[in-house]
């Protein structure tokens, strides 16, 4: 490694992912007992020490393209071994929202969403849109009945005598909102995500991390197939020391996740293909599976906020909380929303979809703007560790 | 134990015993005597001298301590070596080894005791009580400060027009108070106001020491102009080269003295006291130290000749004056590179005189770019950042910077890159070579002593005006930076701060303290005509017998402390408060007309005729007998520690402790040969690098006196293996056993001394 690598510090980057919870990331001395502490650590690498001293010297281009951060599950081992309390597994953690930050467009959004000051306006765009929805759907349920006759199509899904969550805001409009949303964020994530693996390519090969000189499509997606299963079992997550309370949440929340993308799925086919209207009956199995997920992903959500208020050695700053508090709220509107449908108390569980929407709303539309985006990205770095022989 | 008695009876001596001696009810039986007349002189049969000298401390009275204990009853047991049975007791084959070594001390004490005199404290002429402060910088003002606070009348010399050092010309300092963390702005003002408190503190500046004559307590000091020439100006001696002729031999003494008096003419002889000297009793070196001029190949790759490449001191001046610039053309300074260690990968020294200092220096300069720039980046490239003490929160507190960037690595080169430098590293922290763009490069210079380049005391002295062997301490001023810090090695001046060592302002000011009290000491201890340190208390000093003197001067040369001045004929003149009581006079002395009071070459030859050497005529196979020389300061205390460890060595070695193995006089060594006796270890401190020697020179000296002895042996037939220069630390103790056992081996294999039973 004789090519002479010339350091353009940049204060900017200091200032943002200390604004991201890595206030601490001054204090490191490069001792390297993270590097010891690390389970990812390779032997002749030192991870994390070297970010660490990128990250004090903002050292963008060191930090940003560098799949490495991603395999890191914040276990906390080397913040609570740090002897200087330079915290790195809150620093790792800052620099990957930054890489999210970094590789979301449209850029506005990415502001948007890790500004505190902005999150009147997250929560008020959805508000006053389903806010129109619902007008539309109460008021003009007549001339929309209408409007759709002339296409054949019934306008209302709902059913007579029961409470139905399309008398308040019409299934159509809520999937007119959601479809093209869904192929936003796909788009944005499309890509961010080429960007993001050139990058890691790149730092990969310039580091020395790798034995592949190019990216073969193919190979990655067989590398995508020994990633998932270690996923779904969480065996990086469990190596995981300090914080190893966090696994069984985290897993709680994303099987629920799953679950409840099979469950809507399922539903979204049953209503628009076999034109069966909700509300379902609770002994349908997919209302079980839907249920359960409910539940999980309250309690896991729940969990996991429990655990960042009593884990007073771990920084948790705004990306942290809004995206948990999301969660949460997303989980309870779900589930008052049933349970109030099913009490019979018709405005409150309206009032109660009215969140759920804007919480819907807000998990998806900013997903590839929050640190709910590490689902895709540290899903990617996984796949290209694996792909590439990381060393 | 009875066998002793009998040994001491047998002189006809009193000899009492008693089960716990140094209990009150031991000592009162031993004061009793005293008091009642009876008792000047005793032998104590006991511990070694090293513990309980406060209990067996008897006014008036001539106290010898006989290690019975460390040096006898604990390191060989009975177990190792049997006592006699009764037909065993005349058999002229069997013998007690360990009760001959007891038996030996006991004689050995016995005869000392009636070598040596009571010492009588030598008292000066005159007595001054006021110390004199060289250099008015942050140093030697708060040394001043101090000492006149203890109620001492001080005066502060400095050379420049007005006080306050380099402290003076800085924009900011380090922290030197709680909590350790900000850059304050120098506190030198402040010190420089709290003088006027002090009526007892008289400034000269624009002054400088011409010479200080004399001794401590008695030190007559002439004052004169930066720059002028008097005749009170102090002589030099004269070069090495002056000295030999034009074929290189040494010239003889009257024509060096001849060539003296020329080199120095106009003037006058350091005995001449200059009749309108100031008097002074001690004397405190203050005088700091110089920014280090970079030059020469070593740092050619480091670009020294750029513009835009300077020193940390060049930085400072720039700094004090505003923003930061580029000397070349004035341009604001946002990227500043500071190295500090030359680097180039060969080895990771700093820069020469540098230390925790420099370090802390570039801590704080690279917080100068960023107060003045927001967007202002300052890298230190270092091998080792040094911030001792509580200033490692101000490492901390900068480190918190954003702008500041600092990795370790071996700076490569420094180039000039188009408007800008380009810095190159190799081996740093972030695991690559790095290439770093600066408007500045700030090369961390050293603290160079400036004892280095003028000997500033000029001290009226035989030995010449400054410290001769500084280079032993790296150039610093200094005498044992381990054990005795501010002692320079001429007694009665004290060094403090970057003199002595690289020091922040906050390490001067703590330093000045203790060379102030150093000095106070000097005083309370000239006047009552006892040694300052190492020998604390010591009422002896060298006594000559002029009669016998050859004028060889070996004394006054080899003195480690210049104490020893000498007249136009060579002949010594003693100055007693200079003295540190080595013995190292004793030792040079061919004519042995050297001697202290309680310490002659009569009383240790004495003690070693006392040893008694067994022949063929005694036993068939009559034990070896070991004569060992042991240093007291570190070797002998060693040695008690073998002792109290209860490990066993040849009980056929016989010690006896010396002031310092430079007190060794050749004459001891050839005296055991002569008896009989086997051979002679002499055990020392260290010196070279791992420098340890209490006295400077010590056993540098003796080392070199054991080598010249060879011929000597071999002329009486003798091996030159039977003498033996060894060191020691004081923490080796664990290694004298195996030391003193393996010499015996070598001196059993070459047999016996012929010259036994003559």
């Amino acid at each position: 490694m004789s090519e002479k690598y010339l350091v353009q510090p940049d204060l900017k980057f200091i200032d943002e992912i200390t604004g991201f919870g890595a206030e601490t990331l001054k204090k490191c001395f490069q001792c390297a007992t993270c590097s010891v502490a690390c389970p990812i650590s390779p032997e002749n690498s030192p991870f994390p020490r070297k970010e660490m001293i990128a990250a004090s010297w903002g050292l963008k281009d060191k930090l940003v393209g560098n799949g490495d951060i991603w395999l890191c599950h914040e276990c906390g081992d080397c913040s609570d071994l740090c002897p200087r309390g330079a915290r790195p597994g809150d620093v790792l953690s800052a620099v990957r929202y930054a890489t999210i930050n970094e590789y979301a467009r449209p850029k506005f959004l990415a502001d948007a969403v890790k500004d505190p000051q902005k999150l009147p306006f997250l929560i008020g765009i959805p508000a006053i849109w389903f806010a129109i929805m619902a007008y539309i759907t109460m008021a003009g349920h007549d001339t929309m009945t209408k409007l759709f006759h002339n296409f054949g199509v019934e306008w209302s899904h709902a059913k007579e005598g029961v409470i139905a969550h399309a008398d308040f805001v019409s299934t159509w409009l809520v999937d007119i909102t959601f479809v093209p949303l869904a192929a936003f964020v796909v788009i944005v994530f499309a890509l961010g995500l080429k960007n993001f693996i050139t990058d890691i390519h790149a730092n990969a090969v310039a580091e020395g991390k790798t034995d592949k000189t190019s990216i073969d499509p193919k190979g990655f997606i067989l590398a995508l197939k020994d990633v998932i299963p270690v996923i779904l079992k969480h065996d990086k997550f469990n190596k995981c020391e300090a914080n190893q309370e966090r696994s069984t949440p985290h897993m709680m929340v994303l099987y629920s996740f799953i679950g409840l993308f099979i469950v809507t799925n399922i539903f979204f086919v049953v209503l628009y293909v076999f034109q069966i209207p909700g509300p379902y009956s609770q002994l349908n199995p997919v209302k079980w599976l839907a249920n359960i997920c409910g539940a999980a992903l309250i309690i896991g959500s729940g969990l996991m906020i429990k655990n960042r208020f009593s884990n007073k050695d771990q920084v948790s700053s705004y990306k942290d909380w809004y995206i948990l508090w999301l969660v949460f709220a997303l989980g309870l509107t779900g589930m008052l929303t049933e349970m109030t449908r099913l009490a019979g108390a018709q405005y409150l569980t309206y009032f109660m979809y009215y969140l759920h929407l804007i919480a819907i709303f807000n998990l998806f539309a900013f997903l590839p703007f929050s640190k709910m985006a590490h689902l895709v990205y540290r899903v990617v770095a996984m796949t290209y560790a694996s792909y590439g022989n990381r060393k | 134990m009875e066998d002793l008695v009998d040994v001491v009876e047998e002189e006809g001596n009193n000899c009492t015993t008693h089960p716990f001696l140094c209990s009150n009810e031991g000592v009162a039986r031993i004061q009793k005597d005293v008091d009642d007349g009876k008792v000047n002189a005793m032998v104590i049969g006991a511990c070694s001298r090293r513990v309980n000298f406060d209990i067996f401390k008897f006014d008036g009275c001539i106290v010898e301590r006989v290690n019975l204990r460390e040096g006898v009853a604990w390191p060989h047991s009975r177990e190792k070596y049997p006592a006699l049975t009764e037909e065993q007791k005349d058999d002229e084959e069997h013998f007690d080894r360990i009760q001959m070594k007891a038996e030996d001390y006991i004689k050995m004490g016995m005869i000392r005791v009636e070598k040596v005199k009571l010492p009588e404290p030598y008292k000066t002429e005159k007595s001054s009580r006021k110390i004199l402060v060289l250099g008015g910088g942050i140093t030697g003002i708060s040394a001043a400060l101090d000492a006149a606070k203890a109620g001492f009348e001080v005066t502060i010399v400095e050379k420049e027009t007005s006080l306050g050092g380099y402290a003076a010309r800085m924009r900011s300092q380090m922290p030197v108070a709680e909590p350790f963390e900000q850059l304050i702005s120098p506190i030198i003002d402040e010190k420089i106001a709290e003088l006027k408190e002090y009526p007892n503190i008289t400034v000269k500046t624009g002054t400088e020491v011409a010479r200080i004559a004399g001794q401590p307590g008695e030190f007559t000091v002439t004052f004169k102009k930066p720059g002028e020439k008097i005749p009170f100006d102090v002589p030099f001696p004269l070069p090495p080269e002056m000295i030999l002729d034009e074929k290189g031999n040494e010239l003889d003494a009257e024509a060096q003295h001849a060539k003296y008096l020329e080199y120095n003419k106009g003037k006058l002889d350091i005995l001449k006291l200059d009749p309108d000297g100031e008097l002074y009793g001690a004397v405190i070196l203050a005088a700091g130290w110089r920014p280090d001029r970079l030059k020469g190949d070593a740092y050619a790759h480091l670009g020294i000749d750029l513009p835009d490449v300077i020193t940390n001191d060049e930085f400072e001046k720039i700094a004090a004056k505003g923003k930061i610039v580029r000397p070349s053309d004035g341009k604001e300074a946002k990227e500043v590179v500071f190295i500090q260690s030359p680097g180039k990968d060969e080895d990771d020294a700093d820069f020469p005189y540098c230390g925790g200092v420099t370090s802390q220096v570039a801590l704080k300069q690279a917080k100068y770019v960023r107060n003045d720039y927001p967007d202002g980046k300052a890298y230190i490239v270092y091998q080792h950042m040094r911030t001792p003490g509580l200033q490692e929160n101000f490492y901390k507190s900068i480190q918190q910077d954003n702008g500041i960037f600092m990795t370790k690595g071996a700076v490569t080169e420094v180039s000039k890159a188009g408007n800008s430098l380009m810095v190159e590293a190799h081996n740093t922290l972030l695991g690559k070579d790095l290439n770093i763009k600066a408007d500045l490069v700030v090369l961390a210079a050293g603290m160079v002593p400036v004892t280095v380049d003028d000997p500033v005391v000029n001290l009226a002295y035989r030995q010449g005006p400054g410290f001769r062997d500084n280079d032993i301490f790296g150039g610093y001023a200094d005498s044992n930076y381990i054990c005795f810090p501010y002692e320079t090695q001429r007694t009665g001046v004290y060094a403090a701060g970057a003199v002595r060592r690289s020091m922040t302002i906050e390490e001067s000011m703590e330093d000045a303290a203790g060379a102030a009290l150093k000095a106070i000491q000097c005083i309370e201890s000239a006047n009552r005509g006892v040694a300052v340190h190492p020998r604390s208390g010591d009422m002896t000093f060298p006594e000559f017998f002029f009669q016998r003197c050859t004028q060889c001067k070996r004394c006054t040369v080899e003195c480690p402390f210049g104490a020893l001045d000498d007249d136009e004929k060579g002949t010594p003149k003693a100055n007693p408060t200079r003295c540190r009581r080595c013995g190292t006079c004793m030792g040079a002395c061919p004519e042995r007309i050297i001697s202290f009071a309680d310490y002659t070459i009569d009383s240790i030859g004495s003690q070693i005729k006392a040893i008694g050497v067994p022949s063929e005529d005694d036993f068939d196979e009559p034990p070896f007998r070991i004569l060992a020389l042991v240093c007291e300061n570190d070797a002998y205390p060693a040695l008690d520690m073998v002792g109290m460890n209860r490990i066993d060595y040849s009980p056929d070695v016989r010690v006896i402790p010396v002031r310092c193995l430079g007190s060794v006089n050749s004459i001891w060594i050839k005296d055991a040969l002569a008896q009989g006796m086997d051979g002679v270890i002499l055990i020392g401190c260290k010196h070279g690098d791992d420098y340890q020697c209490h006295f400077v020179k010590g056993s540098e000296l003796a080392e070199v006196r054991v080598n010249k002895m060879g011929d000597a042996l071999k002329s009486l037939a003798l091996e030159e293996e039977r003498v033996r220069f060894e060191e020691i630390a004081i923490d080796e103790y664990d290694k004298l056993p195996g030391l003193l056992s393996d010499f015996v081996e070598e001196i059993e294999a070459l047999g016996p001394n012929p010259f036994k039973g003559f």
